[in-house]
């Protein structure tokens, strides 16, 4: 199985805070890694730095075989990382369908082929409807959608969802996980950062526990859950 | 051989005229800190502070100097109320709308000074204009030198008030992370008027200052102050109140030094080179905090 | 998008006709083109990807400038000029964006406004090569075909084909990837760089193409006043005039410039017959009246409301 992105002793450090620890992950084809652990663990530090969203003061992160650890995240996207974002960032004064063509165009220069990948990316998570709605008109839910619609329109090899379940109903968390499952076999991998274990626990093939910045379990869902450790972790800052 | 009494003429001037300078600095990028905005209005409110001077002097005979006792609270209220009833309400917008906000209000200041005190410079006549104070065959102006001093004064009250009270306080926290002040209880609202009440307290005080060696002339002076008052945040950092300070002092050799062994014609432009060489060196100013994005 | 070119056509055709009336009023006709122009290169940098800039007077100055010094002093015609004030123009925005894009937004305009005072000064002083504060006269122009660049009427004319140029270009690239791109830039800088785009590389190229456009209305700007000086031409008033322009207008539509020119140089006609030196007044509390009641602007808010209603009508 190969290993298309490891990262390798990412510690980031903030000053004199250490927000990430020597920690290392790494991730399979086809497989959903889970990131969880309590708030202020570094999960979000850990993904950004993966991603490009935050500087990485020692370790490397090896993506299909490349040292992406210094590029922009512009680059990497190009290479084929696609993310979300936990707030929602939608440009506020296009349309959804708009929103989307934006991502599409990374790949499809004519405006044709950018619309049929867009359109095709909206179908997929259920906003098709809503094309021509401005995106500042969405509800929480829908933008959360369209998050996931943007990331897909890129291509990626990998997908990196940066705490998608939250705040939904259960009824949207049905779905979203429904969705997210439908993603993996179209060949994309994906790791996830989330709090609601609920979906962790039907989503992720293996799950790496932060804490304080370090790495404190690894496993499959239900072995981390069952940890002394993890369990310590989350209830000591509850 | 060297002109020793020269260069320390010109260093003093320098430093007296970057210390009005830093003053002007310091009320921008306080504004900053709190605001997060640029106030393109900063420069009008020097002027008006000229004015005030002016119109006191030529009505009641006063000397600009006292003038400045009813010039800081005047400023005060004048900026609180400014920014509670049209900047608040647009706190929230993209910052760019902001600085177009403070734009309109900057045309709107410049022109209303113009339709009431014409396009004619004006100044202030006081006794000692000429005079100067030796040491060692150097000679300061006096004028220079109550400028200085005043600056000192006022910027040292500052520090006082941002340092050792209550609302100095809560404007530091404000300025820190607005989110976070709310949380904790501070009525952010409230501070950023006062802050903006301040700002412009500060720029009315270097209005005044100022009179006696300028000419009060309405039209583009007052972006000519903003101009400045930014190449001081610019090269200080903005955010960093003792950096402005130090900026402004920059600013002020760089200006007359460069006129006095270089081209004179260009004065104003060696200000606008050095913040070019800043930029392009360290952008985060000599001392600031980064201004970099992500 | 081919309803846009359609309507531009209809008004260019109705342009043509405008010189028809009395020639008192070719003049003003001259000005809301040149601003359309200007207004509408501007909207490409602080419209469509979210640059405010207040210096662009330093391309219009440009353009004159090198028209101006190009057929008084090294025998250039007009259009060579032009070319050359647009490579030049390109270059120093190049150089200057590079500078200042990566550093936060109010830095980027304030550094606008240095470009502009830094020229004007060079202007007055360097008068060995720009005639200094007393100006440049332009007394002959090439006659091409027989055109005569002095007479108004084809002043007027150059001006309606830059507007309509202008304006073309931003319909072209409304719809394409650059579009796009831009204004992805403009709403979310981080969510675009996730999306793959380099935003200093995106507000670059608008900005070299911005300043570009605006140096072109700068030469038939320095044609048409043939006489130009520093303080007239690099101008913080006029910088701010562009921008103004674009933003009652609206920032990053198609027909935001134009509309905004009207207005602004109708009203601005207006009030300097009565109000004399108010007049700038009013450009104050036009752009204190737009921001708190219609931040998009006249064109913007309108199309935001018919794609509102579009919407809920096929819902």
């Amino acid at each position: 199985m190969q290993k298309m992105l490891s990262a390798e002793n990412i510690t980031v450090k903030y000053g004199g805070l250490i927000a990430v620890n020597d920690v290392s992950l790494s991730l399979s084809e086809g497989k959903i890694l889970g990131l969880i652990g309590p708030n202020g663990a570094g999960k979000s530090t850990l993904f950004n730095a993966i991603t490009g969203f935050a500087p990485v003061t020692s370790g490397k992160v090896i993506f299909y075989d490349q040292d992406v650890t210094h590029l922009p995240p512009y680059i990497r996207t190009r290479q084929g990382m696609g993310r979300t974002f936990q707030t929602e960032r939608p440009y506020q004064e296009l349309t959804v369908l708009e929103n989307v063509l934006v991502a599409a165009f990374l790949r499809y220069s004519s405006r044709q082929d950018a619309e049929k990948v867009a359109l095709s990316a909206l179908e997929k998570v259920g906003l098709l409807d809503r094309a021509h709605q401005l995106s500042s008109d969405l509800n929480l839910a829908r933008l959360r959608r369209l998050e996931l619609a943007k990331a897909l329109a890129l291509e990626p090899k990998v997908l990196f969802l940066d705490e998608i379940m939250a705040g939904l109903n259960p009824p949207s968390l049905k779905e979203m996980i429904e969705l997210i499952r439908g993603l993996t076999t179209t060949g994309i991998s994906i790791v996830m950062v989330e709090h609601i274990m609920e979906a962790i626990i039907q989503l992720a093939d293996h799950v790496i526990v932060l804490a304080s910045g370090s790495k404190i379990a690894e496993g499959s869902a239900l072995e981390v859950i069952n940890d002394a450790q993890v369990i310590d972790a989350y209830l000591g800052t509850d | 051989m060297f002109d020793y009494i020269s260069f320390f003429q010109n260093l003093s001037n320098g430093v007296l005229i970057g210390a009005v300078y830093a003053l002007i600095g310091v009320g921008l990028t306080l504004v900053f800190g709190v605001m997060r905005t640029i106030n393109f209005a900063h420069g009008d409110f020097v002027v008006i502070g000229m004015y005030f001077a002016v119109v006191l002097n030529s009505i009641l005979g006063w000397d600009p100097y006292i003038t400045l006792i009813f010039a800081i609270p005047l400023g005060f209220a004048t900026g609180a109320l400014i920014q509670k009833y049209i900047l608040a309400r647009i706190i929230d917008a993209q910052p760019e709308t902001m600085m177009l906000a403070t734009l309109g209000i900057s045309l709107v200041i410049a022109n209303l000074l113009l339709l009431i005190f014409g396009g004619e410079p004006q100044s202030v006549n006081v006794s000692y204009a000429s005079s100067t104070f030796e040491i060692v065959d150097v000679k300061i102006s006096i004028v220079l030198l109550l400028a200085g001093s005043i600056t000192l004064f006022v910027i040292g009250g500052l520090f006082l008030i941002l340092n050792k009270t209550e609302i100095g306080r809560a404007i530091r926290a404000t300025a820190e992370n607005r989110l976070g002040a709310e949380l904790v209880g501070v009525n952010t609202k409230k501070i950023q008027a006062i802050v903006f009440g301040m700002g412009m307290a500060l720029a009315m005080a270097a209005g005044v200052a100022l009179i006696p060696l300028l000419f009060a002339s309405p039209g583009t002076t007052g972006a000519t102050f903003t101009l400045k008052a930014f190449v001081v945040t610019v090269l200080g950092g903005l955010g960093n109140i003792g950096a402005a300070i130090a900026g402004g002092l920059l600013l002020g050799i760089v200006e007359i030094m460069g006129a006095s062994y270089l081209n004179s014609a260009y004065r104003d432009a060696y200000g606008l080179l050095a913040f070019l060489i800043v930029l392009l060196i360290k952008p985060e100013g000599l001392f600031g905090k980064t201004v970099k994005r992500v | 998008m081919n309803k846009h070119y359609i309507l531009l056509i209809g008004l260019f055709i109705l342009g043509a006709l405008y010189p028809i009336l009395p020639s008192a009023y070719i003049t003003v006709g001259v000005t809301v083109l040149l601003f359309t122009g200007w207004a509408s290169s501007w909207n490409l940098l602080g419209g469509w990807a979210g640059q405010l800039s207040l210096g662009h007077a330093s391309f219009v100055g440009l353009g004159a400038y090198f028209v101006a010094l190009g057929s008084t002093q090294f025998n250039l015609a007009p259009w060579w000029s032009v070319l050359l004030a647009m490579l030049f123009a390109s270059v120093l925005s190049l150089l200057w964006g590079k500078l200042t894009f990566s550093l936060r937004g109010p830095y980027f305009s304030l550094s606008t406004i240095a470009i502009a005072e830094i020229l004007r000064l060079v202007a007055i002083n360097e008068g060995w090569l720009t005639g200094g504060a007393t100006g440049v006269f332009i007394d002959t122009l090439p006659q091409p075909f027989g055109i005569d660049f002095f007479s108004k009427t084809t002043q007027y004319y150059l001006a309606l084909v830059y507007a309509a140029l202008t304006i073309a270009i931003t319909i072209f690239i409304a719809t394409r990837k650059f579009g796009f791109q831009m204004r992805a830039v403009r709403d979310n800088e981080e969510a675009a760089m996730a999306a793959g785009i380099n935003p200093t590389a995106i507000k670059l190229k608008a900005f070299a193409i911005s300043a570009a456009l605006t140096a072109v209305g700068g030469g038939i700007y320095g044609i048409f006043l043939s006489f130009i000086e520093p303080h007239l031409i690099f101008n913080l008033l006029l910088s701010i005039q562009i921008a103004l322009t674009v933003i009652i207008g609206g920032r990053g539509t198609i027909w935001g410039p134009a509309v905004g020119a009207v207005v602004l140089v109708v009203a601005g006609e207006f009030f300097r017959t009565t109000f004399a030196q108010a007049n700038l007044l009013l450009y104050g509390a036009l752009i204190l009246i737009v921001i708190l009641t219609m931040p998009k602007g006249i064109v913007g808010e309108y199309s935001h409301r018919l794609i509102r209603r579009k919407y809920a009508k096929n819902a």
